[in-house]
């Protein structure tokens, strides 16, 4: 007979003690590759920004494959780990993953969400993130677009995330 | 169903809408969770290097001067997968309130004292066996703003990162015998009995150390089978 799992619970708002990692907002690899800076935002269903929310950025490496297992007392290969501030914005320094529609696998933890949230954020033009089979069930979705950052200058990408309401973002069942 | 990575999410985890805990009210979305292929998140995950957790990190009472006050006791348990294998090597953080129910942190304004000798963070990796321990101390209850007279009963967080993607669970493990865990929302949010009954640890005095320390045991169930890596 199959184990039944643990039930989630809220992060609370008090996570920052046991989970804060050091530089957890950069991001490292055994390879090298091209740098790229995601900068997020994250709103409510009142357009209030979320302030006390956890971040985490799971991604291929630069040459498209799982990252090799951090090194010495470093944080894991290719995760980061950050908290939003009080005007609801993170900052994630990382290389653009391979793949033909890069992204990377977004969990966010905070008081509220008595589960993660887990969603994608793309550095990839929208076609070919319509292209992508993993969001066949969505791909002529104009929700679609929520999981697909601007480019904002020179190796940087900006994306706005809405927990509820207009423009919400899509959010997956896993 | 067979598709997602966890279909029984909404028999096992809490509601992302859940009325009675407010905080859910503007922030859980309201369209569909869209369902992704699970093969994309079951498949291994982060590697956290054996050097991030140091020598001693999972004795929370010893991270002062001089000893915490309150009840120090011994927590150990086992993290499985679905089939009961042992989830190896894999970083389990907790953090927790002190014997006042205070968390060490510059957001508690609950008007209990700090204890300088109790940061309340711990850190270990679980065994080949899927074993963890720590030592601490029971963590108190504490006031917050649900409601008037609303308090949270005595819990310790777990953050949990297992083998793969779809093992990740961030948790609470609760107190036995606890009367404050009929009135919390965040306890109750999570609709089955039985589910809730596997966030709550066991008396296990034979676990502590004699003349020193209690023991409570608490054994983790993490999802996502396929993924758990026999052979690291």
């Amino acid at each position: 007979m199959k184990a039944q799992r643990n039930p989630s619970q809220t992060i609370g708002p008090f996570f920052h003690v046991g989970l804060e990692w050091k530089d957890g907002g950069r991001v490292t690899f055994a390879e090298k590759g091209q740098r790229v800076v995601l900068v997020g935002r994250i709103a409510d269903g009142a357009g209030q920004p979320v302030g006390d929310a956890m971040v985490e950025t799971w991604q291929l490496s630069p040459d498209g494959r799982t990252p090799a297992p951090g090194t010495g007392s470093g944080h894991p290969h290719g995760m980061g780990r950050v908290q939003t501030s009080a005007d609801g914005s993170f900052r994630i320094e990382t290389l653009m993953p391979g793949g033909e529609a890069p992204h990377l696998e977004v969990t966010f933890f905070a008081r509220g969400l008595l589960r993660g949230l887990h969603t994608r954020v793309y550095l990839a033009p929208e076609e070919r993130v319509r292209a992508d089979p993993a969001l066949a069930s969505i791909a002529r979705s104009p929700r679609l677009r929520t999981l697909v950052a601007k480019p904002a200058g020179k190796d940087e990408y900006h994306w706005e995330v809405r927990l509820q309401g207009e423009g919400e973002t899509v959010f997956f069942a896993v | 169903m067979n598709d997602m990575t966890r279909p029984d999410a909404n028999t096992i985890d809490p509601p992302l809408d859940f009325p009675a805990y407010q905080s859910t009210h503007l922030r859980h979305p309201k369209q569909p969770l869209v369902a992704i292929p699970a093969r994309l998140l079951d498949v291994p995950g982060p590697t956290v290097p054996r050097g991030f957790v140091k020598s001693g990190d999972n004795d929370l009472t010893a991270q002062g001067k001089g000893l915490p006050l309150g009840e120090r006791m011994v927590l150990t348990g086992r993290m499985l997968d679905a089939d009961g294998r042992p989830i190896r090597r894999a970083l389990i953080e907790v953090w927790q309130t002190n014997a006042s129910g205070r968390y060490m942190h510059p957001g508690d304004q609950h008007d209990a004292p700090l204890d300088p000798n109790f940061p309340g963070i711990g850190r270990t990796f679980t065994d080949d066996e899927g074993r963890y321990r720590f030592l601490t101390i029971r963590p108190g209850a504490y006031p917050w703003q649900n409601h008037p007279y609303a308090w949270r009963p005595a819990h310790i967080h777990f953050s949990l990162l297992g083998n793969a993607p779809v093992q990740r669970l961030v948790t609470q493990m609760y107190f036995p015998g606890d009367p404050m865990l009929d009135l919390d929302p965040v306890f109750h949010g999570v609709p089955d009995a039985a589910a809730r009954a596997r966030m709550v640890c066991k008396l296990a005095l034979d676990t502590g150390i004699e003349g020193v320390a209690t023991g409570y045991s608490f054994d983790i169930v993490l999802g996502g089978a396929q993924s758990t890596p026999l052979g690291i």
